[in-house]
C-alpha cells in the first residue's frame, strides 16, 4: 500500500514540480489535494521513539519538528527531533536530531553536522525564537533529559548555550515569547512525566486495555512540573515560574503550549494542553504575571465539564470576530474540542455545532492546525493521528483503531467542517503513527504545505497542490500581533499564534487566503504597543515584509 | 501515616504473639480494632475534608457576588464545580495514581468523574454553566438567575442531600 502511495506521490510531484501545475480536481468534490513528497525531497531518515512493543509511556509521545528559515535565505528549512530506538531493555540506537536545508529546488539537504545541532539525547520537541534580538532564529530542543538551547551564529551554524534553561526529565512543548513587553523573549517549557531511564528500559506493559497488556500511564506515573524562564537580556535566563503565577500546582501532564493574545489586550496569554487533566489557560496582566483562568473561562474542560486527554492544539479566528478560537486534539474515542472565543476570556464548546464530532472521535489526535489551505478565506483543520499502543493492531474490531492511522483533513465550508480526508489526494492516504505537525510554504507558491513527524518512520511532507479558491498574502512581520485585511465585502483577521500544534513549530509568518480578489483595499498590522501600520490598495499573491 | 500505623501494629504483634498461638492476643485484636476505626473513619474524613474545601469556595463565591465582583464569584463557582482548584486536582491525581477511587461504583456508572468525592457529573455541568452565565450576564436579573442556578445545585450537595 505504502509503495503504491509513494509511487503515486512521485508521479504527481514530478508533474507539479516540473511546472505543469496542480492536478485537476474535476472528478472530486474536494478542492484540496496533498501529495507526500518526503522521499523525493530526501527526507528518508526515520525518527525513533523506543521499541516495537513500547512498554513505557515515553515511547508513545513521538517527536516534534520545525519549519523555520535557519539561514535566513528566504525559504523554510526543516528540523526534526529524534528519539532513541530500543531493543527491549537495550539502547539500539541514539537517534540524532536532524536539520535539513531547503535547497529551493524541491530537495532538502542534511546539514546537521555542519550546523552543530545533531544532539543524540532522547529528543521530544522543539521551539524557535530569537533569544538575543539579532533577528536570527535560535533553537530550543526539549528532551527526556536535559533541554538544549542553541544560539544561531548567522553563518549556518549553532552553538549550545552554556547555561541553557532546562526542565530536567521528560519535557514536551515549549514557547519563546515576550511576556512582559521588555523587548526580549522569555521561555515557557512544559513537563510531562517524571521518569528515569532505568524505569523506561525495564518497564512492563501491565495495564490491561481492550484485553491486551499495554503501557501504563499517564495515571500511575508522577507528573513533571512546567517551568517559565525570564530572559535577563544578557544571554541568561532565570527560573521565575512561581512568581510569574505559572506554577504547575497539579503537576498535570502537559504537552502542547502556545502564546497568543486571547482577549485583545495586546499581551500574550498562554494556553497549555494537559493529558487527562484540565487544560491550563493563563491570563497575562501585561507585565509577565499570569493568572490561571482555565476552569471558569470554559477552555479547560469540554462542554460536559470533563477533563480530556489534551494532546495538541491550534488557534485561529474562525468567525472573524477579532478573537482567536482554540482547537484541542484529544485521545481515541473522545472528540477533539473546538472552543469558541466569546471575548473577555469566555469560551464555549462549539464542537458539535461545527460538525467536528464524527471525524475526530475515533482517531487519537496530536499535531493540528487551523490554516486556510485553499485560499477561500476560511480556515481548514488538519490533524495528525496515531495510537500510542502498538497493541492497537491486535485489538478487537469493536475498538475500531490501529497504531498507524490516516490523518484527518476538514474543509471549511461556510463555517461548518466537511471531512475530505478520503478525497484530497495521495498525501492523505499515508498511514503512519503521526505526532508532530509543522505548517509553512516550502515551495514558494503561496499556499501552505504540511510536514508531519511519524513514530519510527520518516516524516511525511505534504505538498499542497490544491485548487486555488482565491489569491493570498504572506506577511513577514515578526513582532506584529495581528493582521486585519478588508477586502470590501469582508474582513479577515489573523493572529500571531506562537508554537501550538504538538511540540512543533510552524512558519511564523501570517498567511491569508483572500478569496477571489486581485487587490486588498486595506491592510492593517497591529503591534503590542498599540501602534498600527495601515496599507491601502495592496496587490495580492505576494510576500510583504515589515521590520521595525 | 500509613507506614507509621503499620509499624505500630507490627511492633505490637511481634511483642504479643506467643510462639505457638492458640488464640489471638487481646492486644493485637485491640490494635486491629483501632486500625479498623481509622480505616472506616478515613472515608468519612475524606468526604468531610472535600466538603470543607467546597464550603470555602462557596463562601467566597457568595461574598464576591455580594460585593459585585462577578468575575471573582464566577471563578469561585467554577472551583466548587471542579471540586477544588488545580492544586486540589493534583492531590486527586495522586490518589488516582495510587488506585484510590472514592466513588468507584459511581465512576463505573458514569455518575462521577474519576476521583471526585462530592460533585457528580451532572452537578458539575450545571454549576459550570451557571459560572459561565454569571460571567456573561449583562444585568442584575441575569446575574441573580445565574446565582440561583448555581446555589440550587451547590447547596444540596454540600448539605449531603
Amino acid at each position: 500500500m505504502i509503495t503504491r502511495i509513494r509511487a503515486a506521490s512521485l508521479l504527481l510531484s514530478v508533474i507539479c514540480w516540473a511546472g505543469v501545475g496542480p492536478v485537476s480536481l474535476a472528478a472530486t468534490d474536494s478542492p484540496l489535494l496533498f501529495v507526500d513528497v518526503a522521499a523525493e525531497a530526501g527526507l528518508e531518515a526515520p525518527t525513533w521513539c523506543g521499541g516495537l512493543e513500547k512498554p513505557h509511556l515515553l515511547e508513545s509521545g513521538g517527536t516534534g519538528l520545525a519549519l523555520f528559515d535557519y539561514d535566513v535565505d528566504g525559504d523554510l528549512d526543516l528540523f526534526l527531533v529524534n528519539g532513541w530506538r530500543l531493543d527491549r531493555t537495550e539502547i539500539a540506537e541514539r537517534g540524532r536530531n536532524l536539520l535539513y536545508r531547503n535547497e529551493g529546488d524541491g530537495l532538502f539537504r542534511d546539514v546537521t553536522e555542519r550546523a552543530g545541532v545533531g544532539d543524540d539525547q532522547w529528543g521530544t520537541g522543539v521551539t524557535t525564537g530569537d533569544l538575543d534580538g539579532d533577528r536570527l532564529p535560535d533553537l530550543f530542543v526539549t528532551s527526556f533529559g536535559t533541554d538544549i538551547l542553541y544560539r544561531n551564529q548567522g553563518d549556518g551554524t549553532f552553538v549550545p548555550v552554556a547555561e541553557s534553561p532546562s526542565v530536567e526529565g521528560w519535557s514536551t512543548g515549549a514557547v519563546f515569547f515576550d511576556s512582559d513587553a521588555d523587548g526580549d523573549q522569555d521561555l515557557f517549557v512544559a513537563g510531562y512525566v517524571d521518569a528515569t531511564l532505568e524505569e523506561v528500559l525495564f518497564a512492563e506493559p501491565t495495564l490491561v486495555w481492550e484485553g491486551l497488556n499495554v503501557m501504563v500511564g499517564p495515571f500511575g506515573l508522577d507528573g513533571l512540573g512546567n517551568h517559565f524562564f525570564r530572559n535577563l537580556g544578557d544571554g541568561r535566563f532565570e527560573d521565575v515560574t512561581k512568581e510569574s503565577g505559572l506554577e504547575d500546582v497539579g503537576l498535570f501532564y502537559s504537552f502542547a503550549v502556545s502564546a497568543l493574545d486571547l482577549d485583545g489586550d495586546r499581551d500574550l496569554d498562554l494556553y497549555v494542553t494537559n493529558d487527562s487533566n484540565p487544560n491550563y489557560l493563563y491570563r497575562n496582566n501585561g507585565a509577565g504575571v499570569f493568572e490561571e483562568v482555565g476552569l471558569w473561562s470554559g477552555a479547560a474542560l469540554d462542554g460536559m465539564g470533563n477533563a480530556q486527554a489534551g494532546m495538541g492544539m491550534a488557534a485561529g479566528d474562525l468567525d472573524n470576530d477579532g478573537l482567536p478560537d482554540l482547537f484541542v486534539s484529544n485521545f481515541w474515542k473522545d472528540v477533539s474540542t473546538f472552543y469558541r472565543n466569546l471575548g473577555d476570556f469566555i469560551f464555549e464548546d462549539a464542537t458539535l455545532e461545527l460538525g467536528l464530532r464524527q471525524s475526530t472521535y475515533l482517531p487519537l489526535s496530536w499535531g493540528t492546525t487551523l490554516s486556510d489551505l485553499d485560499h477561500d478565506g476560511g480556515l481548514e483543520i488538519f490533524i495528525a493521528n496515531g495510537h500510542i499502543f502498538p497493541q492497537a493492531d491486535q485489538a478487537p474490531p469493536s475498538s475500531q483503531t490501529s497504531f498507524r492511522q490516516a490523518n484527518v483533513l476538514l474543509l471549511n465550508e461556510g463555517g461548518r467542517f466537511v471531512d475530505v480526508s478520503d478525497r484530497s489526494g495521495p498525501g492523505l492516504e499515508v498511514v503512519e503513527s503521526s505526532r508532530g505537525l509543522a505548517v509553512g510554504d516550502i515551495d514558494f507558491d503561496g499556499d501552505l504545505d504540511l510536514a508531519v513527524s511519524n513514530v519510527d518512520a520518516p516524516p511525511t511532507l505534504l505538498r499542497n497542490d490544491s485548487e486555488r479558491r482565491g489569491s493570498w498574502l504572506m506577511i513577514d512581520a515578526p513582532e506584529a500581533l495581528r493582521v486585519t485585511v478588508e477586502t470590501g465585502s469582508r474582513q479577515l483577521i489573523r493572529h500571531r499564534v506562537i508554537a501550538a500544534s504538538y511540540v512543533s513549530v510552524n512558519d511564523e509568518r501570517f498567511h491569508l487566503g483572500l478569496g477571489k480578489t486581485d487587490r486588498v483595499p486595506k491592510l492593517t498590522l497591529l503591534w503590542p504597543d498599540g501602534s498600527q501600520k495601515v496599507l491601502t490598495d495592496v496587490g495580492v499573491d505576494r510576500v510583504l515584509v515589515f521590520r521595525r | 501515616m500509613t507506614k507509621k500505623v503499620s509499624l505500630v501494629v507490627m511492633a505490637i504483634a511481634l511483642v504479643a504473639l506467643p510462639t505457638m498461638a492458640q488464640k489471638t492476643p487481646e492486644k493485637v485484636v485491640a490494635a486491629y480494632d483501632a486500625l479498623a476505626n481509622i480505616i472506616l473513619d478515613m472515608r468519612e474524613a475524606e468526604h468531610d475534608f472535600v466538603v470543607a474545601v467546597l464550603d470555602g469556595h462557596m463562601h467566597g463565591a457568595k461574598m464576591l457576588f455580594k460585593k459585585g465582583d462577578y468575575e471573582g464569584a464566577a471563578a469561585e463557582m467554577a472551583l466548587v464545580a471542579n471540586e477544588g482548584d488545580n492544586a486540589v486536582g493534583g492531590v486527586r491525581k495522586r490518589l488516582l495514581e495510587g488506585g484510590h477511587h472514592f466513588n468507584a461504583e459511581g465512576e463505573e456508572q458514569g455518575i462521577f468523574e474519576p476521583g471526585y468525592v462530592v460533585v457528580n457529573r451532572e452537578a458539575k455541568k450545571k454549576m459550570l454553566a451557571a459560572s459561565s452565565a454569571l460571567r456573561q450576564a449583562k444585568d442584575d436579573v441575569a446575574r441573580k438567575a445565574a446565582w440561583d442556578d448555581f446555589a440550587g445545585v451547590a447547596k444540596p450537595l454540600l448539605a449531603g442531600e
